[in-house]
Formats: C-alpha cells, sequence, structure tokens
C-alpha cells in the first residue's frame, strides 16, 4: 500500500523522523538544565524555612521532595527509606521516565518561583500573545517577502533599486538592535507608540473592546520590529532564486513556444517558492528566536518574557517548561514545511517513487 | 493555364539585427542575411559559435528581446511581414504557430514542476484561450502517438521521469503542436550518441512528410552531418551569409575559402575525406563591435590577397551558388 | 598572489576587513590608549556624555567608555573561540560524513538535521541555566561553539562530497592512502578557502549568539560583554530614561562588527567562486 503512493511514503518517512527528534528533544530538555547542582527544592526551602525549626523544617523538604519527584514513594503515596531512614532519592533514569510521561500528559510541574502555581497555568496566559505576535509575523511577512522579492526580480527598474538595497540593510542589522532602535525612537523618543508591555496598565485582559485597541495599539512596534526583518530577508532570498528562474532554459524554452507571460511567472514562482520553503523550515528556530528576544525587549507578556523572569529567578521547572512547548512548535512547524515541500516538489514525489 | 509559383513558405531578406551592450556599444551581430525557404524545404545553417546562428534564429522569429534589437531588414512568412509586431503579437501569432523553435540543450528545456501534458496544454492555451481542455488533451493524446511516444506514460510523467532520447521526443513535439510553417532546429543534434542523432533526423523528417512542419531549418556547427539533411546549405561567418548552395555543392565543392577551411578543419566519415587531417583554422572572428573593412575572413584566410581587406565583399554567384568572396571561382 | 591582488581591489573586501580590522584595534590596543578602568565611578547613574566620562555612564555611574572597550574585547573573544570550535566540530563532522558517505554519512546527516531543527537559542537556555555561577566567557564560548555548528557541519559536507567524486581522490584511493591521508592530502587543500568563510561566518554567529544569551541574563557571570551592557541598560531602564550611551554604542559595535564580517564573507565568496558572481 505504501509503495503505490509516494506522498503517503515520503510522510511516513518524516513522521518518524521527526519523532526521533522529538525524543531527542525531550531527553535534551530534561538532562541539560540537571548538569548543574542546583537542586529546585534547595530554593524554595531557602524561602520557606525561615523560622521553622529543624524537624518540621525536614518534614516540609521531604514533602517538596516527594512533590519534584526527586524521592522514591512506594505504593501508599509514602516516602520510602534507606536504611538509615534517609528518603531514597529516586535514580535520574526513572525521573526521565516520570518527566516523559508527564509531558506527555501536558503536566509540567510546578513552578519555584511561583509556588505552588503549576507551571502549565503561567504558560496558558502568556501563550496567546506570543501566538499573536509570533504567527502573524512569520506568515505574513514570509509571504509578503517572497511577493517582494519576486516582484524586484520580475519588474527589475527602479522598483528593484529601491527594495534591494533596502532589504539589505534589514538583513545587516541584528534582530534585537532592530528592536531596541525602534522601541527608543518610535517608543520613547518621538512617542508614537507604547515602548513597554502589551496592554494599557489600567486594563485587565479580557475580550472588550477597549483592551483589544488598546492591545491592538501596543502590538505594533513588536510586530514591526520582527515582521520587517523576516520581510527584508525573504525578499532578498526570493529575489536570488527568481533571478536564477528566469535565466533558466526552461523559461527561454517557454518563451520560445509564445506561452503567455502570465504563465511564465507563475513558473518562475513556483519553481522559486521551493528553496524557500525549505528555507522557512531550517530558519524557523532563528525567527522564534529571535521573536521572543523581541517580547523581551519590548517587555511583552508572551513567552519570552516568562523565560526572562524564570531565567533571573533560577525557575527551573517554568524554564523547561516554556522550551519544550517552544521546541515542539517548532518540529511541527518544520513538519509541516517539509511535508508541504514533499507534495509540491514533483521531484521529490519522483524520487520517493523510484523515478526513472 | 498558368503555372504561378506560390509564394516561398519563409523569406528574410536582408536581415540585420544587433545589440546595444551597457556601454552603449552596437554589436551588429546578424548584417545582412538573406534567404528564402520552398514548402518542404530544409535549409542548414552551419557555422562556428559566436558567428551570429542565435541571433538570427531569434531574428528569425521576430523576437527580440532587449538588448537585441532589430536594425532592418524584413521576414515573411507565407508572404506576410512578420516584422513591426508588437510583442504580445508575436507572441501570440507567430511563436510556436508560424514560427517555431526547438531549442539547443532540450534536456533542460522542460519546466521540473510541470507534468508534459500541462505544459503542452499551457502552449496551445497561450495561443488559443478558448481551446476546449478536453479536446487538448485529445489532441495532445494523438500527436504524441503519432511522433512514436506511449502517450498515457509520457503525457502523464514529469520531465524527470523521462530518459534523453524520450525528452527530446518530447520537445520536438510540443513545438511542433501548432503544426508551424517553419521549424528552427537548433543544434538538435549536439550532444547526443549517433543513434538517437539518427533517430532524431528521422522523427524530423517523418514530421515534414506529415505536413506537420512546413519547411525547416537545421542549424548545426558540424558541416559534415547536414549532407544526409538539407538540400541547400548555407555557411555563415561573422554575421553573414558567406556561402549558400545546394548540399553537394558546398560540402564536396566550395569555392568560399572559409567553407574549404572549414571543412577541412572537420573529422568526417564521409567517402574521400576520411584520410584527410583536420587543420584548425588559426585566429578568431573579427570583433563585431567595430565597423569592418573588407572581407570579414581575410585575416585568416589561406588565400587572402591585399586588397581583400579593401573592398566591400558583395555576394556573386559562382558555379551556380551564392559566394561572398570576390576572388571566388 | 594573483588571489590576494583580486581580493583588494573587491571594494566589499576593502570595506569589511577594514571596518573589522578597525574593531580589533580598538580591542587590541585601546587599553593601550585609553584608560580602561570598570571598576571606579566617575559620575552619577546614567550621566551624559561628559569630559570625565566621553560616552556617559551606565546604571552604577560607571565610565561607559571602559565597559564597552571591556565587553568589546570580550565578545571578540567570544566570537573567535565560538567560531573556531563551530568550524572545527563542523569541518571534522562535515568532511568525514561527505568524503565517506554511505551509512557513517546518513548517520551524520541525521545527527546534525537533528540539531538544525532544534533551536540553538533554546539549547543555549537550557544549558547556561544550568550552569549558575560558572559561566565564564570561556566556557560561554563552548557552548555557542558546541550548539551552532550544524550550519557548517552541512556546507563542509556539500563541498567535501564533490570533491571526492574528482579524480585526483580516485587516483589517490588506487595508490593505497588510507583515510586520514587522502581527507589531510587530497581534501582538505581545496577546502581551505571554504573553510575559512565558514569560519568568518562561524564567528559572526558566535558574536551575535552570545548577545542574544546575555541579553536574557544568562551571560558571563564574572565579566562583562557587549550584550551584558544591553542587557543591564534594559533592565535598568536606560531605554526609558532616554540614557541612549548606555545601549546605542555597544549596538552599533555589534551591528558593525557582524555587518563587516557578512560583507567580508560575500566579498570572499566572489573572490574565491567567480562563478557565483551573476
Amino acid at each position: 500500500m505504501l509503495n503505490n503512493n509516494p506522498a503517503l511514503k515520503h510522510i511516513v518517512g518524516r513522521v518518524g523522523w521527526y519523532l526521533v527528534t522529538f525524543l531527542v528533544a525531550v531527553t535534551i530538555n530534561f538532562f541539560l538544565p540537571r548538569l548543574g547542582d542546583a537542586n529546585p527544592v534547595d530554593t524554595i526551602m531557602a524561602k520557606v524555612s525561615t523560622g521553622l525549626d529543624t524537624k518540621s523544617a525536614r518534614v516540609k523538604e521531604e514533602a517538596y521532595l516527594k512533590e519534584f519527584g526527586l524521592v522514591e514513594v512506594d505504593a501508599q503515596g509514602k516516602v520510602k527509606r534507606d536504611a538509615q531512614g534517609k528518603p531514597v532519592p529516586t535514580p535520574l533514569s526513572s525521573q526521565f521516565v516520570n518527566y516523559m510521561g508527564m509531558s506527555l500528559q501536558g503536566d509540567l510541574g510546578s513552578s519555584i518561583l511561583q509556588h505552588p502555581k503549576r507551571v502549565s497555568e503561567i504558560i496558558k496566559t502568556a501563550i496567546p500573545w506570543t501566538i499573536a505576535l509570533q504567527l502573524p509575523t512569520i506568515i505574513f511577512g514570509w509571504i509578503i517577502g517572497n511577493v517582494l522579492g519576486a516582484l524586484a526580480a520580475y519588474k527589475r527598474g527602479a522598483f528593484d533599486k529601491i527594495l534591494y538595497p533596502m532589504a539589505l540593510l534589514t538583513s545587516a542589522i541584528p534582530a534585537f538592535c532592530f528592536g531596541i532602535l525602534l522601541v527608543y525612537f518610535f517608543g520613547i523618543r518621538l512617542e508614537w507608540f507604547p515602548a513597554v508591555g502589551g496592554y494599557d496598565e489600567g486594563l485587565t485582559p479580557e475580550l472588550s473592546g477597549e483592551f483589544l485597541s488598546s492591545a491592538a495599539y501596543y502590538y505594533v512596534l513588536p510586530f514591526l520590529s520582527v515582521f520587517l526583518l523576516v520581510v527584508g530577508g525573504q525578499a532578498i532570498g526570493m529575489r536570488s532564486m527568481c533571478i536564477y528562474e528566469l535565466g533558466t532554459d526552461y523559461v527561454k524554452y517557454a518563451k520560445l513556444l509564445g506561452v503567455k507571460e502570465s504563465k511564465i511567472l507563475f513558473y518562475m514562482f513556483r519553481n522559486a517558492m521551493l528553496p524557500q520553503l525549505t528555507g522557512l523550515a531550517l530558519a524557523l528556530g532563528t525567527m522564534v528566536g529571535g521573536a521572543l528576544i523581541a517580547e523581551i525587549i519590548f517587555s511583552y507578556p508572551g513567552l519570552g518574557m516568562t523565560i526572562l523572569t524564570a531565567i533571573q529567578g533560577n525557575d527551573y521547572p517554568v524554564i523547561t517548561g516554556c522550551t519544550l512547548l517552544i521546541t515542539v512548535t517548532v518540529l511541527i512547524a518544520n513538519f509541516s514545511a517539509d511535508v508541504m515541500i514533499g507534495l509540491l516538489d514533483p521531484r521529490i514525489k519522483a524520487v520517493q517513487s523510484g523515478g526513472k | 493555364m498558368t503555372l504561378t509559383m506560390p509564394a516561398p513558405i519563409f523569406e528574410i531578406e536582408d536581415l540585420r539585427a544587433h545589440y546595444l551592450t551597457r556601454f552603449g556599444q552596437k554589436i551588429q551581430a546578424v548584417d545582412g542575411v538573406s534567404f528564402s525557404l520552398k514548402e518542404g524545404e530544409i535549409l542548414g545553417i552551419a557555422g562556428e559559435s559566436g558567428c551570429g546562428k542565435t541571433t538570427l534564429v531569434s531574428a528569425c522569429m521576430g523576437l527580440y528581446i532587449p538588448p537585441l534589437h532589430q536594425s532592418s531588414g524584413d521576414v515573411r512568412v507565407d508572404g506576410k511581414s512578420i516584422i513591426g509586431m508588437d510583442v504580445e503579437q508575436n507572441r501570440k501569432d507567430v511563436l510556436g504557430r508560424l514560427v517555431s523553435m526547438i531549442p539547443q540543450g532540450a534536456l533542460n528545456s522542460l519546466n521540473p514542476t510541470r507534468k508534459v501534458k500541462d505544459l503542452a496544454a499551457d502552449m496551445i492555451l497561450s495561443h488559443d484561450e478558448k481551446a476546449d481542455k478536453q479536446e487538448i488533451q485529445g489532441r495532445l493524446r494523438e500527436r504524441f502517438e503519432r511522433i512514436g511516444l506511449d502517450a498515457e506514460l509520457v503525457l502523464n510523467s514529469y520531465p524527470i521521469q523521462l530518459p534523453a532520447g524520450m525528452k527530446q521526443r518530447v520537445v520536438i513535439g510540443i513545438s511542433t503542436l501548432l503544426n508551424p510553417r517553419v521549424v528552427i532546429a537548433d543544434e538538435p543534434t549536439s550532444a547526443l550518441d549517433v543513434t538517437t542523432q539518427k533517430s532524431v533526423i528521422r522523427l524530423l523528417f517523418d514530421l515534414m512528410d506529415q505536413q506537420i512542419i512546413g519547411s525547416m531549418l537545421f542549424i548545426t556547427h558540424e558541416l559534415p552531418l547536414l549532407r544526409h539533411v538539407s538540400s541547400r546549405i548555407a555557411v555563415m561567418y561573422a554575421g553573414e551569409f558567406v556561402e549558400l548552395g545546394s548540399t553537394e555543392q558546398v560540402i564536396f565543392d566550395s569555392r568560399m575559402p572559409y567553407t574549404k577551411a572549414l571543412m577541412g578543419s572537420m573529422l568526417s566519415a564521409e567517402p574521400g575525406q576520411k584520410s584527410k587531417k583536420p587543420v584548425a583554422i588559426e585566429g578568431a572572428p573579427p570583433n563585431l563591435a567595430h565597423r569592418i573593412k573588407g572581407c570579414r575572413f581575410a585575416e585568416r584566410c589561406p588565400e587572402a590577397r591585399p586588397d581583400c581587406k579593401e573592398n566591400e565583399q558583395l555576394i556573386r554567384i559562382v558555379a551556380n551558388r551564392e559566394v561572398r568572396c570576390q576572388y571566388a571561382e | 598572489m594573483k588571489l590576494f591582488k583580486n581580493l583588494l581591489k573587491s571594494p566589499g573586501f576593502l570595506l569589511g576587513s577594514s571596518l573589522f580590522l578597525l574593531t580589533l584595534v580598538l580591542a587590541l590596543l585601546g587599553p593601550l590608549f585609553i584608560d580602561v578602568d570598570t571598576r571606579t565611578r566617575v559620575g552619577l547613574a546614567f550621566m551624559p556624555p561628559s569630559a570625565k566620562a566621553p560616552l556617559g555612564t551606565d546604571h552604577l555611574g560607571l565610565d561607559m567608555v571602559s565597559l564597552l572597550i571591556q565587553g568589546l574585547r570580550s565578545s571578540l573573544y567570544v566570537g573567535f573561540l565560538a567560531g573556531t570550535v563551530a568550524t572545527i566540530v563542523g569541518t571534522l563532522i562535515g568532511v568525514y560524513g561527505g568524503y565517506k558517505g554511505g551509512l557513517i554519512d546518513d548517520i551524520l546527516t541525521v545527527a546534525t538535521n537533528l540539531f538544525l531543527v532544534i533551536p540553538s537559542l533554546i539549547v543555549l537556555i537550557l544549558l547556561s541555566s544550568s550552569l549558575d555561577e560558572g559561566r565564564s566567557l570561556t566556557l560561554i564560548a563552548l557552548i555557542i561553539g558546541c550548539t551552532t555548528w550544524t550550519w557548517s557541519a552541512r556546507a563542509v559536507r556539500a563541498q567535501a562530497s564533490s570533491i571526492r567524486a574528482r579524480d585526483h581522490v580516485a587516483l589517490a584511493r588506487i595508490n593505497g592512502y588510507g583515510t586520514f591521508g587522502i581527507v589531510m592530502l587530497h581534501i582538505l587543500p581545496y577546502l581551505l578557502s571554504y573553510i575559512f568563510m565558514v569560519f568568518i561566518l562561524q564567528t559572526a554567529t558566535g558574536i551575535l549568539s552570545e548577545a542574544s544569551i546575555s541579553l536574557l541574563g544568562l551571560g558571563p557571570y564574572d565579566s562583562i560583554s557587549l550584550g551584558k551592557i544591553l542587557n543591564e541598560a534594559i533592565r535598568n531602564e536606560a531605554l526609558s530614561d532616554g540614557a541612549w550611551w548606555a545601549f546605542a554604542p555597544a549596538m552599533v559595535l555589534i551591528t558593525v562588527i557582524v555587518f563587516a564580517l557578512y560583507v567580508l564573507n560575500t566579498s570572499l565568496e566572489g573572490v574565491f567562486n567567480p562563478r557565483l558572481r551573476k
């Protein structure tokens, strides 16, 4: 069955690969933070144990250790003890398995900084902001960037002479510098847009006209700081690809046959898109990272700020929760792009079906 | 009852075309070419690379894409001029329909992301927007079968799935879909092995016999190849025709020093030619950016005389063919 | 030598290399001419440029010029070290996989793609956050090097693959050279110019990554770097105070270095591979 449908074969192959990548990502996500010495329980205890005597402190500590899965429990949920009566620490491998299990169920543990708040809760409030910022920026930025690049390649002339240097400039400026520049000039100096935050301080997040319009106002600068850079980068790439396609033998032949100009443009666009899609898949990780940094610069209440505060407070569960989520999202986006390329590019289809 | 000669199917009259470089230089790549083709005739055009063959092809199709411009002259198909049309009219009426080209490097000429049937349909629809899609597929199937391809298989394939020989046939098939009056085959057999060369030439002959193609210009740098292909041969050098006659005349009895040198520089399996060692022609073709005085081949001509470089070389009739050489006989 | 002459003719090369050399000179020779003191207060917090502090003061009242020069040295150091590590790792993996082909190549490619897809920023965050107080410049550089090599591995592998197909390599194999010998004598020499270009890009990546990670607050613990200057500026609200001197010069330096390296790389590309110039 699989052999008859090259498209399906391709998808199944990619699914397999991405599952492996996911496993590796989760493993990295688990082990890396634990390379250091920090014990989350110690951090909590430092805050919470003032004024407690040794015995109650130990009881509290064991409760936390149990909660964070750092000690083994028996069937009744009581902490197992060794010969000296000390709690038995959970081996790293079991911790890992527990972690996998919990993550797959969506349970990312509790925050240290904001104990006993669950990590998933913290993330849930931040996610809508990040999605609102990242999704339109990346998708529209990519589409518009590519269209502009194609136009520049086809029309050349004045349009190209303006677009090309501009795009070159925007791709040379590091992303966060651009963000800082925007904040400073438009936010603070000219005061056209707010420099900090996601919405007016006096308002609470809700689905009201007042809130939404305030949010939109605060949205402009962070959006532009990522959007313009994505557009610039894509435009340059697409422009080169299109210039190349326009010079190919098959375009020359189509012209000689008298094929309509609009059709030839369609050929150029379609063939240039494919490498661009591949590029998108590879650049997604960078784009997401860049948007996160933009959030931090603008103090935008998304995952970026969440990670920042978590880092400043050594809140490991939150950090790893966020990174896991971001990695999974990037993997899914990559996977989608991969599948699309497989479906759109006959060259890959042919290879899959064993092209002659 | 009077026998009226039908208008030649293809007439080129004193055609000139030039390139304008970025610095304003004018390069006269085609400088006064004239010939005509009768229906059912194949004219071979032979010349080294750089002689202006490619520019001539564009000019013959009325296709002038900057920096190429037409200087003067006329091109007529069935008596009607195809010069002076705007780009859109040229595209719709001339390209692919009256004058069609089979490109050099046919192997890369097919859009890799388009199925053969879609590409062919694109071509037909570009000339006749109202054509019925179903009808088009039927026509395609019929035509591809006629040229010896498994229509079902080939039409539904992507170029990457077809072997080189089949791709060549596909290109020939698509170029001749609209039964063009003139087909220009630009080096159709270069980079092919001998067997494939033969089958391609045979296919072209078939198409002419079936009157799918009205007439043909066969362009090549291999002069001896034309022995079994064309009835007449034109030899081109530095933007001009220097000899134009029947195949036998040009290959076996050339009167123009350049043609003789060209034949002498080629390996040929022809009877009488086998034992001769090829001798390269020394020097290089002239730079066409400058106005050239006198004979363009004089620099390299083994039979050149002092006033060859002074006098303008006009076409003379020598031994029943056209020669552009003041001293040829 | 002809190569060098061509390089000198290229405007990109001249621009890129001169800009970069300028920053190098500033970093290496700066302390000889300017009194670099990052510990003594020269004024109040966020004071505008004055005679005592030509580029103003930071949130602690320290001289910005000293901080910038010190930060420049650190950032360049990290960039170079990270670039070197990434280039070495990437080249080794790329050349080995590209040359050997087959199963080894497949495994290495899968591994490379794995790290390519997982955002390096994420890995950086995870690694850095766990190494709380040990975060020295060297450690950060090593971490960046170990997470950003994927790009070079891919690029070098493609080149090695195409060189492998060349005749002189086949001849070497017939003559009995082992893998190491062939790689050293027959493949690497052709790759040298390419590897150099890769190194330039990796250094630029290193500098940018350091800036990003420091911006997040995961920068070097004890030292100052350009990214850290930015982080401190934002954290202490230099932006809203209008204290442009606290972040603009650092930003300009980063942009100039990275831009110079990119331009340098493009010009080298044009000279080493003239076919690319269309």
